[in-house]
């Protein structure tokens, strides 16, 4: 009997460690398991069509409210999260986390330079919609939405999107992070002629 | 001073029960370490060939203007080459336009030159003139490459077998709608469906969050008898108005996205879904099929003469999505690409948005344009938001717009030019499918609207014969 009870104290306290530590492992999310922290690199060159591939990567990748870390499978790893809620740690980014990384912005709003942040650094920058739609930061500006093209963006106090391409219907195609319904893709959208947007350009582009 | 005296078999037991937690404890960061890197490796192994990554922009010419000269351009997404395929540089494209007069005749070759101007699109071809200049118009697809992969693309999705076709506009009836004055907004002449926002019978979901605006019902259509069907999708079902009331509630299977829908003349309802598909219910809510449709992203469904069709791009092109109870193969789908939306007898209605401020519109019959009119605005004009024939006339929904202003204008077109007009309040606070608020049936118009406090679908009649 005094042999046994060392050895159930020990089984005992190993039970409850490995219990602990794969219960806080079972509850690691999609950014605390994938994503980095990692510096951005500063680009010379930033074009727009060269930018767009970086909205693309994002596609299928879902939305994630004040998000901004994704990888490059197809598949959201963190589907059906509730809304407004950061801390489900979900995978992709929000809109304006989307148009940050897309956008090649800095953290610190009055730098305009480019730099380009992997798809697993997690960081949504600054910026809320209503900012980019005031033209907030150095980069930003409000422009007129007749004029916009590709790579500008649509703004509302709430939302903003990314103009891919105008449509023979003159509805334009977005690149967007939308909702959680609604993941992260190209839609056609009439923000453009919706007066609850004002067009964004994100000045600096080399062409 | 008390000595403490210390149980030796106690020390030992508290002993055993620290080490049992240490190990426990390295036990399980191994394990989970071994498993993250597993994960991490299927993860990684999952991704996507970053150099299979390429898609296109374009905006076909649909309706030319006899003097234009016809530059085709497209902007092609891709990876950059070298080791930072996202660094911001374009990509190393390329391809080649074939394009060919009329509908029908073998293609020319022609090579795609680079060029700065990525607003229009960075790689273009001119349409030799004797081409441009054909009566019949010209047909044509483009084949884009990243040349640094060989990864390719066809535009429209059906090549040689669908291709994009761009016609003159030798006769268009010329409307100038000058500049255009907000406020003078005509009131409907019925509301058909009123509803609150909410979940229970008679109401209607709404979903808001912090970085989207409110999208309600994103689509609705009408029957012939009147019958107003509302996609709430926010809720899972279709609610049927008739007379003011909720007449049936049917329960469907949608993401819940935003969707355009249309209800077929047996009542059975098409629901086009983000995912992007099509799927079919019968009138009591049963899938009968699901299509995926074969280009990446589309702007509107409509019931043609044979099934559904829907405008997709980056064709854009309507593609028939199902004939009878069939659901189409994608390549089925690209391989009946046309340009405009299926009329009774073979004909299209062809729709070309142009510039800042210029909507054209041409019935088409074959490859010939048979009527058409071109709306120029001195106020910016956003989409047409629809574009339906009403016996000898077409009634088209434009939409004039500022920095903060923006009404629905409709108008009804005749041989002369407009034959009635009127201005619509937006009446959008809610966000529909994006060419979804309006819906022709009979001689009457229907928009989809919505104010803080719920959804409503009006009527206004056009007072016109058929």
């Amino acid at each position: 009997m005094s042999l046994l009870r060392p050895r159930v104290a020990f089984l005992a306290a190993f039970a409850a460690a490995l219990g602990l530590v794969a219960a806080k492992a079972a509850l690691a999310t999609f950014v605390s398991a994938n994503c980095n922290y990692n510096a951005p690199t500063w680009s010379p060159n930033m074009y727009r069509d060269g930018s767009v591939t970086v909205a693309l990567v994002a596609r299928y990748e879902g939305y994630h409210w004040g998000g901004g870390c994704w990888n490059d499978n197809d598949v959201d790893e963190g589907p059906n999260e509730p809304l407004q809620t950061y801390s489900t740690g979900g995978e992709g980014g929000d809109c304006s986390g989307l148009t940050f990384k897309v956008w090649r912005e800095s953290l610190n709003t009055g730098d305009g330079g480019h730099y380009q942040w992997g798809r697993l650094r997690n960081v949504h920058g600054p910026y809320a919609a209503a900012d980019f739609k005031a033209g907030v930061g150095v980069p930003n500006a409000t422009y007129p939405k007749a004029d916009a093209i590709v790579m500008d963006a649509f703004a509302s106090s709430t939302h903003i999107g990314m103009v891919y391409q105008r449509g023979t219907s003159g509805a334009d195609q977005i690149v967007e992070a939308k909702c959680e319904a609604c993941g992260t893709n190209i839609f056609t959208r009439t923000y453009r002629s919706d007066s609850s947007y004002g067009g964004v350009r994100r000045m600096g582009w080399t062409g | 001073v008390r000595a403490i005296r210390v149980d030796p078999g106690r020390l030992r037991l508290v002993g055993w029960g620290f080490g049992g937690l240490a190990a426990g404890a390295v036990a399980g960061i191994c394990a989970v370490a071994v498993a993250s890197a597993m994960a991490a490796g299927r993860s990684a192994a999952t991704d996507k060939d970053v150099g299979r990554l390429i898609d296109v922009g374009h905006l076909p010419p649909l309706l030319r203007l006899p003097a234009e000269r016809v530059t085709l351009r497209f902007n092609v997404f891709c990876p950059a080459p070298g080791d930072d395929p996202f660094g911001g540089a374009p990509c190393d494209a390329g391809g080649d336009v074939f394009v060919r007069t009329g509908r029908s005749g073998p293609f020319r070759q022609l090579p795609l030159r680079r060029t700065d101007d990525v607003a229009e699109g960075r790689y273009a071809v001119s349409v030799p003139a004797e081409v441009a200049a054909s009566p019949d118009g010209f047909s044509y697809y483009a084949v884009l490459r990243n040349e640094a992969t060989g990864t390719s693309i066809t535009v429209p999705s059906g090549g040689a077998a669908a291709p994009q076709l761009s016609l003159p506009l030798e006769d268009a009836v010329v409307v100038d709608l000058g500049s255009h004055v907000f406020g003078s907004t005509r009131r409907a002449d019925a509301r058909l469906v009123s509803a609150i926002w909410g979940t229970a019978p008679g109401e209607v979901g709404l979903v808001r969050g912090p970085s989207f605006g409110p999208i309600g019902p994103s689509a609705f259509d009408v029957a012939s008898n009147g019958d107003v069907s509302v996609l709430d999708q926010a809720n899972g079902r279709i609610d049927r108005w008739r007379g003011g009331r909720v007449a049936a509630v049917v329960p469907v299977d949608v993401t819940g996205g935003i969707a355009d829908m249309a209800v077929e003349a047996d009542g059975s309802i098409d629901v086009l879904e983000p995912t992007p598909e099509l799927r079919s219910f019968d009138a009591s809510g049963q899938l009968l099929s699901t299509a995926p449709i074969e280009d990446r992203t589309w702007s509107q469904l409509r019931e043609g003469a044979e099934g559904p069709e829907v405008q997709q791009e980056p064709s854009e092109q309507w593609m028939p999505v199902r004939r009878g109870l069939v659901p189409l193969a994608q390549a089925a789908q690209a391989r009946g690409g046309h340009p405009g939306r299926t009329l009774a007898g073979g004909r299209e209605l062809v729709v070309f948005r142009t510039g800042v401020s210029e909507a054209r519109v041409a019935e088409v019959a074959g490859a010939h344009v048979t009527r058409a009119w071109r709306i120029t605005s001195a106020t910016p004009l956003g989409e047409v938001q629809l574009a339906e024939p009403l016996g000898n006339r077409v009634v088209v929904v434009v939409r004039p717009y500022t920095e903060t202003q923006d009404e629905f204008l409709v108008l009804v077109l005749g041989d002369r030019g407009v034959e009635r007009s009127f201005s619509v309040d937006s009446a959008d606070w809610a966000e529909t499918a994006p060419l979804a608020r309006f819906r022709l049936v009979g001689s009457s118009l229907y928009q989809l609207g919505s104010t803080p406090s719920g959804m409503h679908v009006d009527r206004f009649d056009l007072e016109v014969n058929r």
